[in-house]
């Protein structure tokens, strides 16, 4: 084959692997830049290396306004993931299985939810909350933080339902199974993926929410509140960079947990790689 | 638990009565819809009902248009919009012209790796906003690890101010912020696309440009209305990384929203100018949605 056909064949790989290489370095390079100077022995965040370093990570363990904050955000996630899953399964299957009327209007105001700007709805959260004399606090965080959330949860759910064959309900009913019943041995094992799906996607909504709960937080900070505030008043600090990396680091490993187990879940009923892709592209569709 | 033991078949197989009829859709969705009706809806409702009063010290209140016509009669204002629209836009079109392509190689190149490059962007987006926009910050700025590794090497001697506190770091930022629903959209309607159809377009002679052209655009047109419809509206209201990063040069009407509402403490001035973005990006929104639809009907 003549070099120039060889170039030809070769190029669109080249470019592809290129292409995702360039993406992975500008979404990810920066973020472990920071996980690596997060063990630089110096105060500022600069070259040249000054040696390696767990200081930190002790100081920022030290650090009450870092460990509030986590603690805080970790509270909070936690509560809205929960009741996120359990109001989205119930507005998802009656938005999916019931019909009713107004049906499609109820719908459509879970929908706008998700693409109101979260400043829009912070800002809407910190006068409503001030006029019914609410005090501002993680109570009001948590409350905005599942109005805007348990929508995901009904998006994600909901395409969940919409794939699975509805007859087989009605099968189970007709053969005897009490609504409980059908619910727990046809429905639950059908939507169990989806519901970790958006089980991972609730808390990481609710733990990475800045704008809703820098309005509507009072005097109490959330970690991205807190990170926010630091870097607003200060040049970067090494402590930062510690807590940054543990909370990225966690992160990383939530997603791959319960991705796997996701895998698991789905491959042992004789699903595919190809229903888990589905699973991510069918929140957003 | 135990399982409970199969009762006889009571009201199961029956119709249900017009009672049960109001009763089921009742006990799944009362609890939703209020939880949206009191904390997205009521809400809602007290901004805009804000945004058309003034209040001021002496205790005085009243329905006035004042706060919609201050702000679009102040030139500031308009100055701050277009230097919205203007890194909004780019930071849009920068994630298209990456996220497309990109799209593709998930799509039909990556093999093996589809699932754990999608699983990458999916944690990409899981990251912490603040943490991304701090280890940014970290890189660009003055005594930043790019001007420090720069000058180390040699090739510059001054640092260079250009990198950080201006509209092209807040570009960089937000670009990055989004790109996981840029392409994940886009890659959802490539993935509904027969690749046979690019065959039967190089066999009748098109190049790469006419295909991707003629052949793939409009088939993922309603893929990137559904990411614009994701990304722009969010893009526009974003100030945690124009105040971060964007100096002085890079203020946005994000900022404006905070500034009033939390330092100025101006709430209907804050409300109106809420309400305006909310109008906007309603009218977008619908725009991007009709659209991805029209152009699915259409396959």
């Amino acid at each position: 084959m003549p070099l120039s056909r060889r170039i030809q064949r070769a190029l669109p790989n080249v470019l592809s692997i290129g292409l995702t290489v360039l993406v992975l370095v500008i979404l990810f390079g920066p973020v472990l830049l920071l996980a690596l100077f997060s063990f630089n022995d110096s105060t500022v965040i600069s070259l040249p290396w000054e040696g390696f370093t767990t200081r930190w990570y002790s100081e920022a363990l030290n650090d009450n306004g870092a460990m509030t904050a986590i603690g805080n955000s970790m509270f909070v996630a936690a509560i809205v993931t929960v009741a996120s899953l359990v109001l989205g399964t119930l507005a998802s299957w009656g938005l999916t299985r019931i019909p009713f009327r107004g049906r499609p209007l109820v719908a459509g105001v879970h929908g706008a939810v998700l693409v109101v700007p979260w400043l829009i709805i912070g800002v809407s959260g910190l006068i409503f909350f001030s006029q019914i004399e609410m005090a501002l606090s993680l109570q009001t965080i948590i409350l905005m933080h599942i109005v805007v959330t348990f929508p995901l949860v009904v998006a994600v759910v909901s395409a969940g339902l919409i794939r699975f064959d509805p007859s087989l309900e009605e099968a189970a009913i007709d053969m005897g199974a009490s609504q409980a019943q059908m619910m727990r041995y046809i429905v639950l094992p059908q939507i169990a993926p989806s519901l970790a799906a958006a089980g991972i996607f609730a808390f990481a909504w609710s733990f990475n929410n800045f704008e809703i709960s820098f309005f509507t937080g009072g005097f109490e900070q959330t970690f991205p509140v807190w990170v926010y505030g630091v870097l607003r008043h200060s040049s970067n600090l090494p402590v930062v960079n510690a807590a940054s990396t543990v909370i990225a680091l966690a992160q990383v490993l939530l997603v791959f947990g319960l991705w796997y187990g996701m895998r698991l879940m789905t491959k042992r009923r004789g699903g595919t790689d190809r229903d888990a892709a589905e699973l991510v592209t069918g929140a957003v569709r | 638990m135990g399982v409970p033991a199969a009762s006889v078949p009571t009201v199961a197989g029956e119709r249900p009565s017009r009672f049960k009829k109001l009763l089921r859709p009742l006990a799944f969705m009362s609890l939703p819809t209020a939880v949206l009706a009191l904390f997205f809806l009521i809400p809602m409702g007290i901004l805009v009902y804000f945004s058309f009063q003034y209040g001021d010290l002496t205790g005085q209140s009243g329905f006035t248009f004042t706060n919609f016509s201050d702000i679009l009669s102040d030139p500031l204002y308009r100055e701050i919009a277009l230097t919205t629209f203007e890194i909004a836009t780019i930071a849009m079109i920068a994630q298209l012209i990456v996220g497309i392509p990109l799209a593709y190689v998930l799509a039909y190149k990556a093999g093996r790796f589809e699932l754990p490059l999608l699983l990458a962007l999916v944690l990409a987006d899981e990251l912490n906003p603040m943490v991304r926009i701090y280890a940014w910050r970290m890189l660009l700025g003055r005594e930043g690890l790019i001007n420090e590794a720069l000058m180390s090497i040699g090739l510059i001697d001054v640092p260079i101010d250009a990198l950080l506190f201006n509209k092209f770091s807040v570009i960089v930022v937000l670009s990055t912020s989004y790109l996981t629903y840029t392409v994940i959209p886009i890659y959802a309607s490539m993935k509904a696309v027969d690749a046979g159809l690019f065959e039967a377009a190089r066999d009748m002679g098109a190049g790469w440009f006419t295909t991707f052209r003629r052949v793939l655009l409009p088939l993922i047109a309603p893929g990137i209305f559904i990411a614009l419809l994701l990304v722009y509206v969010p893009l526009f209201t974003d100030f945690a990384a124009p105040t971060l990063v964007g100096g002085t040069t890079g203020y946005m009407l994000g900022n404006v929203v905070s500034d009033l509402v939390l330092e100025n403490g101006n709430l209907n001035a804050g409300a109106a100018m809420s309400f305006l973005m909310l109008i906007a990006a309603a009218l977008f929104s619908l725009v991007a949605y009709q659209l991805s639809r029209v152009k699915q009907g259409a396959k």
